[in-house]
């Protein structure tokens, strides 16, 4: 980053002479990035092959801990994959709880992410705000299902929890009180120039470049593409509920706030829409153990984007083959190109505008300057602060916003 | 004595940096670490500091079962702390592997390759927990 | 005639060897199994005459007798046409579909990694998802694979 006209060599906690391995290598020319490529595999743990020796059952819990934010949309599309190949049809009542859960963690995962990106250019009370109200709807996760994350709610065949009478009521004020938090934060979005400039025209992706790198999610609705798997392959309820499908077409971090905020607002009112019309009767079928030897394909609409799951069978108690493709892979591809020619005080928040499903905390990442020859690696946290303090030195400073809204807190 | 009193207590005594690591876990374990520290559970109140670098840390949280892409780069952190330096593990993947216990490319437990001296189970561990297991530790240290 | 019978009909139409291996499973699904000679015929038709725009994923697996690699393609996010390959277990080749999907080269690396399936005209390239020091030849999601006994 530069000081004074020079190039300057960052400080911070470095690790040299060591085989690190790199998870970001960030070309530089002075301050403008010239190539980014990622690393992954650190949370490579070999899920899918555990999937072959486990029953669904066991699968069951083990798929819903790919990911701690999204457990139930992975839950969700495994499990629907494998009645399909059974031939199960679910109750109605079933349906809409599997639906209830998914638009209950697409609103603490949206309001996860905002924090995070608040965390990212420096407005953390924003990180505060939003945590806050997530914690309501952490409240009735928990409530509802017996854990505030990984909820274990699916079973073959249905559910494995009811919601009770006084559920209801709990659920339908949280609506009331999130939707007028959020409106704020929409305000916020669209009123405070230090935010807008500070999210707009960063990470570009053209439409074009969306769909031929196979984006997915608020990502590529951001793009102006108008997709959801909720609209475009409905499951559970999703087919008798009204709802919007949010895009924009900015093709930038502010567009991506954007359809996130929008998408939040469309989320308080499918809940309220399952509270109204959710059908009487049980929560499951009762099915064996063994599923019939076929295969299927089960799409599902994560916070992030689309979640897709090929499962096959083989009469067993255990599948023959599971397979993942988590949102985030398809949206990784398209990172590079968001980085390209952009400076790099901006890649912590073009990262976090995709919603990665890694944890960036502790992530390395690799610069190496071209003009230099110099290669450093550098810890996230580095890259962040540094991020942050050459934004300050444009004239985009948190500083102020964070003071008025602490006083507000 | 209930669980924010004992901390009021010890941190007049020591308020810890804490180092939070992650070595390949779903991030649940992760995120209650960081809403331990916002406002419903403010860790932070109580003098406790979450750090970037290894060599301000006194205590290192780590959540997850150790992959084998960040089994020596745990290791490499942990010999960068400065002692005294404690281990705690977070959640039932750093204790034992939790669900991922056998699975190719996942070593186990932190203790698998560093000295644990708290485990806080859970899956995950809850913020609660997590402030619960880290008073502890520290009430431990003070006997 | 829904879309799906009506890609089964122009499959079928186009390709004769594709009678009697196309199935509508239901909305949205259709599976289809393409000989491994003729796949970049159907798989370039599925793209540039049938409107599939877009590889939701690609799923490589051990069907035992031989490798088999599923291409996940779907048209305008709402229906899948999925084309499977069977594959020489010996010798398991296929060619990149990365000039058609720049988004499948993460796909491709990981049936590379975990099912030693050769992927022509894939960029070298970084190892996806096993770490750089795994040893070679050693594929994790091959049926026959003894490596859990290792590391029990």
């Amino acid at each position: 980053m530069h000081d004074s006209g020079e190039v300057i060599i960052p400080i911070g906690p470095q690790h040299p002479a060591l085989k690190e391995p790199e998870c970001f290598l960030i070309s530089l020319r002075g301050e403008k990035i010239t190539a980014a490529s990622i690393k992954l595999g650190y949370n490579h743990r070999g899920i899918e092959k555990a999937c072959e020796s486990r029953t669904y059952i066991q699968d069951l819990y083990l798929i819903e801990r790919i990911c701690g934010i999204c457990s139930h949309s992975h839950s969700t599309c495994f499990v629907q994959a494998v009645e399909e190949i059974a031939g199960i049809e679910i109750p109605g009542r079933a349906k809409y709880i599997r639906t209830l859960i998914g638009e209950l963690e697409r609103i603490h995962s949206h309001l996860l992410w905002l924090g995070v990106a608040g965390h990212e250019i420096g407005f953390d009370t924003l990180l505060m705000y939003t945590w806050r109200d997530r914690e309501v709807v952490m409240d009735i996760l928990a409530s509802l299902t017996g854990n505030r994350v990984n909820y274990g709610i699916n079973t073959v065949g249905g559910v494995r929890r009811d919601i009770k009478p006084d559920h209801q009521e709990k659920i339908l004020k949280a609506m009331d009180l999130l939707e007028e938090r959020t409106k704020y934060y929409i305000e916020l979005g669209s009123s405070e120039s230090t935010l807008i400039k500070r999210l707009s025209k960063v990470g570009m992706l053209s439409r074009a470049d969306a769909k031929n790198l196979g984006a997915v999610g608020p990502t590529a609705r951001a793009s102006g593409i108008e997709r959801d798997v909720r609209k475009d392959d409905p499951y559970a309820a999703y087919a008798e509920l009204d709802f919007k499908v949010i895009t924009s077409d900015k093709c930038d971090v502010y567009g991506r706030t954007l359809v996130r905020l929008g998408e939040l607002m469309q989320s308080f009112s499918l809940v309220r829409q399952v509270m109204q019309k959710i059908p009487s009767g049980p929560i499951t079928v009762k099915t064996g153990r063994k599923i019939p030897s076929g295969e299927a394909v089960s799409r599902y609409e994560a916070p992030r984007g689309e979640d897709f799951h090929y499962v096959r069978a083989n009469g067993t108690e255990m599948p023959e083959r599971v397979k993942v493709r988590a949102p985030t892979l398809a949206n990784i591809q398209a990172v590079s190109k968001m980085l390209e020619d952009r400076y790099l005080a901006d890649l912590p928040i073009v990262i976090a505008a995709i919603d990665p499903c890694f944890s960036c905390t502790d992530r390395m990442v690799t610069l190496h300057d071209q003009t230099r020859h110099k290669k450093n690696t550098f810890a996230w946290e580095t890259i962040r602060r540094k991020s942050i303090s050459w934004y300050r030195q444009q004239g985009v400073d948190f500083k102020a916003l964070n003071k008025k809204m602490a006083k507000l807190f | 004595m209930s669980v924010i009193s004992k901390v009021i207590n010890w941190s007049r005594l020591k308020s810890p940096w804490v180092l939070h690591f992650n070595t390949g876990a779903c991030n649940a374990c992760d995120i209650e670490i960081i809403a331990a520290l916002t406002p419903r559970y403010d860790l932070e109140r109580f003098g406790v500091l979450l750090k970037a670098t290894p060599r301000h840390a006194d205590i290192i949280l780590c959540s997850g079962p150790v992959t084998k892409q960040v089994s020596s780069r745990l290791v490499r952190i942990y010999e960068q702390m400065l002692e005294p330096k404690f281990v705690v593990a977070i959640g039932s993947c750093a204790s034992s592997g939790g669900v991922f216990g056998g699975c190719y490319n996942v070593e186990g437990g932190i203790d698998t390759v560093l000295p644990v001296a708290a485990y806080i189970p859970g899956c995950p561990a809850s913020p609660k927990a997590i402030i619960d297991g880290v008073v502890k530790l520290l009430t431990s240290l003070e006997e | 005639m829904t879309d799906e019978e009506k890609i089964k009909q122009e499959l079928e139409n186009k390709f004769t060897y594709l009678k009697d291996a196309v199935i509508v499973k239901r909305k949205s699904r259709v599976f289809a199994a393409v000989p491994l000679e003729k796949f970049k015929h159907v798989f370039d038709y599925a793209v540039k005459n049938l409107g599939f725009d877009g590889l939701c994923a690609i799923t490589g697996l051990d069907l035992g007798e031989s490798l088999g690699v599923i291409y996940h393609l779907n048209r305008e996010g709402r229906l899948t046409l999925n084309l499977t390959v069977a594959l020489d277990k010996e010798h398991p080749q296929v060619a990149t579909v990365t000039d058609y999907f720049p988004g499948a080269d993460i796909y491709e690396r990981e049936m590379v990694d975990l099912l030693g399936i050769a992927v022509k005209g894939l960029a070298t390239g970084q190892h996806y998802p096993l770490p750089d020091n795994w040893p070679k030849n050693d594929h994790p999601l091959r049926k026959d694979w003894k490596g859990e006994a290792k590391h029990a």
